[in-house]
């Protein structure tokens, strides 16, 4: 009981801490001026501020100032220059074939995430009998934890036993030997991911989709346009921004890939996710200045792609003119 | 006449066609979806020798149950639950009450800068956590509270899900003025006005954020793996992650799926008894630009 005790005590104290710089927050204000108004709504969202400011806005550039150096979390840091990046670039076994394997998990992963949802979300789509019964064992994916998901998986691929190498050599295949070979490690990945997308993206797909105007399609109908070419002209336009947000989101989710990476445990060979290498370099390492440097390569080439995303989006997503509501929430049970 | 008849029915015939279809396609992805789930619960019920059997067992004869209560006492898995449970408690609470009142504060105040301090707010969503995890871990590292549950939950306070104080704030948009208005000519304080009127006015998105912080919190590995050294405090998700063993270590397959089952079951008990509320707040996140 006492090692909660501390915790606790530490717990019940941030919140009247946060409420005393608040209310200065509040007075501050009031002194510079700001109308009773302007001055509450700041104190109420100042607990989020002043977590931004403190564990967000400068560990930011605390970080990008540690990857300039050499830092052990004990002693001083020192001042290395473009050191860490050089090796990092130069001379790191470890560190290209961990861009390799992030980037294609990445590019693998996100049309067929993207895609593949939005096809499953237009099935579920229909109103056939029986569709809520499909629609809540296709959601589970969405609420296991990526824990107990990683495990199953680890299983599934098993070398010897797995069920994947099974169902393979009901087709003649030979045992593969998935996360011992460097070539298969990959595809396991990327396999498991595809599991992963009937969940939330479909849902969200899917009420994308119930929002869609009726008229529209009935409009489309009487013109004599076929299924295919209504969801080219109609669907893919109206869910377009829907669309445009998932591939960001899943791009964004798949470079930071972990928890999954880490319980699979593949070979080495096959090189660690970026986010892996952070955590090696960084807390079993204790070289805190590269892992730092490769948090920021990490976030730089995210930030270039998602830029990237977003230049490309006026070519092919439709912005309507109004605000859309979220009525179609209601229906997708 | 005769020939519109045969077109609605030649439509209708295309229509079972494409159903029928539908059904195949829907029943096998979701036998994709199920053989994992089914997979994790017969290895559980495995002995040691059938977990290598090929070709692989489907249902092992007979059922091990007894391998829940080895699986449980093969760690310290009682006390990792209690650990699980207080960190849960202590985070969700801390979240729901301080994305409340921040998302109040975006929802219904105005002050220079609001907006900007919000597209800010949302960005943080795209920002990967690994940019501010070594500066972080030195904050709490300077402020002596490594090891302890502290960085795990302290910073909830600080309303730290963006995208549940989004959500918050367009629930507290579609409550009407006239409330907070009647509310003021009332006189009532700040603090009663939020409590009494407010809060019951979105308590569907309090209860389906409660589940998601809830899932959050209850599910995080990362977090634990690199703040807590102490065996004394580990969460379920690290228990099962050196329950799992060595690098090169063949894990005891039956009982690690006992505890993967086990650490499956809040979420799925909080999905089939508040399926709405789950999906609801899903659904929302996509919908939101």
């Amino acid at each position: 009981m006492e090692r909660y005790l501390a915790t606790f005590g530490r717990w019940l104290l941030v919140p009247v801490c946060l409420f005393i710089l608040g209310l200065g927050l509040y007075y501050l204000m009031r002194i510079l001026r700001w109308d009773k108004q302007q001055a509450t709504g700041l104190a109420l969202i100042s607990p989020w501020l002043f977590g931004f400011i403190g564990f967000t806005a400068i560990p930011i550039f605390y970080s990008l100032y540690l990857s300039f150096t050499d830092f052990s979390l004990f002693g001083k840091e020192k001042w290395v220059g473009f050191g860490n990046y050089i090796k990092l670039f130069t001379n790191d076994i470890e560190f290209w074939p961990s861009v390799r394997i992030t980037l294609s998990y990445a590019v693998f992963t996100l049309p067929v995430g993207v895609f593949g949802s939005l096809l499953v979300a237009l099935l579920i789509n229909r109103e056939i009998r029986g569709i809520r019964i499909f629609r809540t064992i296709l959601y589970l994916t969405a609420i296991l934890p990526d824990t107990a998901v990683a495990i199953i998986w680890r299983q599934l691929f098993n070398g010897e036993s797995g069920l994947i190498n099974f169902f393979l050599s009901l087709f003649g295949v030979n045992k593969i030997d998935w996360f011992g070979n460097p070539k298969y490690v990959l595809p396991a990945f990327v396999i498991i991911s595809v599991w992963g997308i009937f969940g939330t993206n479909t849902i969200i797909f899917l009420a994308a989709l119930k929002d869609v105007s009726k008229a529209l399609y009935e409009a489309a109908e009487i013109d004599g346009a076929g299924g295919f070419k209504r969801f080219i002209h109609i669907t893919i336009p109206q869910i377009s921004s829907v669309i445009l947000v998932q591939v960001v989101m899943s791009l964004i989710g798949s470079m930071q890939m972990f928890t999954v990476a880490q319980f699979l445990r593949p070979t080495t060979q096959a090189g660690l996710f970026m986010n892996q290498l952070v955590y090696t370099r960084g807390f079993t390492q204790l070289h805190m200045g590269e892992a730092s440097a490769i948090a920021w390569v990490l976030f730089v080439i995210i930030l270039v792609l998602t830029l990237l995303v977003f230049r490309t989006s006026p070519a092919w997503v439709h912005y309507e003119t109004e605000v859309k509501d979220v009525k179609g929430i209601k229906n997708v049970r | 006449m005769g020939n519109s008849i045969a077109v609605f029915q030649s439509k209708r015939k295309r229509r079972i066609l494409v159903d029928i279809i539908v059904y195949i396609v829907l029943v096998s992805i979701s036998v994709i979806v199920l053989i994992p789930l089914f997979w994790m619960i017969s290895t559980a019920l495995k002995s040691n020798a059938d977990i290598y059997a090929w070709p692989p067992e489907w249902i092992p004869r007979p059922a091990h149950w007894e391998n829940f209560r080895n699986a449980w006492n093969a760690m310290p898995f009682n006390t990792y639950l209690l650990n699980s449970l207080f960190i849960v408690v202590l985070g969700v609470v801390a979240e729901i009450i301080s994305e409340t009142v921040v998302a109040y504060g975006f929802a219904r105040y105005n002050f220079p800068g609001k907006n900007i301090i919000f597209v800010i707010l949302l960005s943080t969503m795209m920002l990967p956590a690994h940019v501010t995890l070594i500066p972080t871990y030195i904050i709490w590292n300077r402020l002596g509270l490594l090891g302890e549950f502290d960085p795990l939950v302290l910073r909830a306070w600080t309303a730290w899900g963006p995208f549940y104080i989004f959500l918050m704030r367009q629930f507290f948009m579609g409550v009407p003025k006239e409330l907070d208005d009647a509310a003021d000519i009332d006189g009532a304080p700040l603090a009663q006005k939020f409590l009494k009127i407010m809060l019951p006015q979105i308590r569907p998105i309090i209860i389906a954020i409660s589940i998601f912080a809830f899932r959050g919190y209850f599910n995080e590995f990362q977090g634990p793996l690199i703040y807590l050294s102490d065996k004394q405090k580990y969460t379920m998700t690290l228990g099962m992650y050196f329950f799992m063993g060595g690098v090169n270590e063949a894990p005891k397959w039956n009982y690690l799926m006992v505890i993967a089952l086990i650490i499956t079951l809040p979420s799925l008990i909080l999905y089939f008894s508040a399926q709405k509320y789950f999906i609801e707040g899903i659904t929302f996140s996509g919908i939101k630009n």
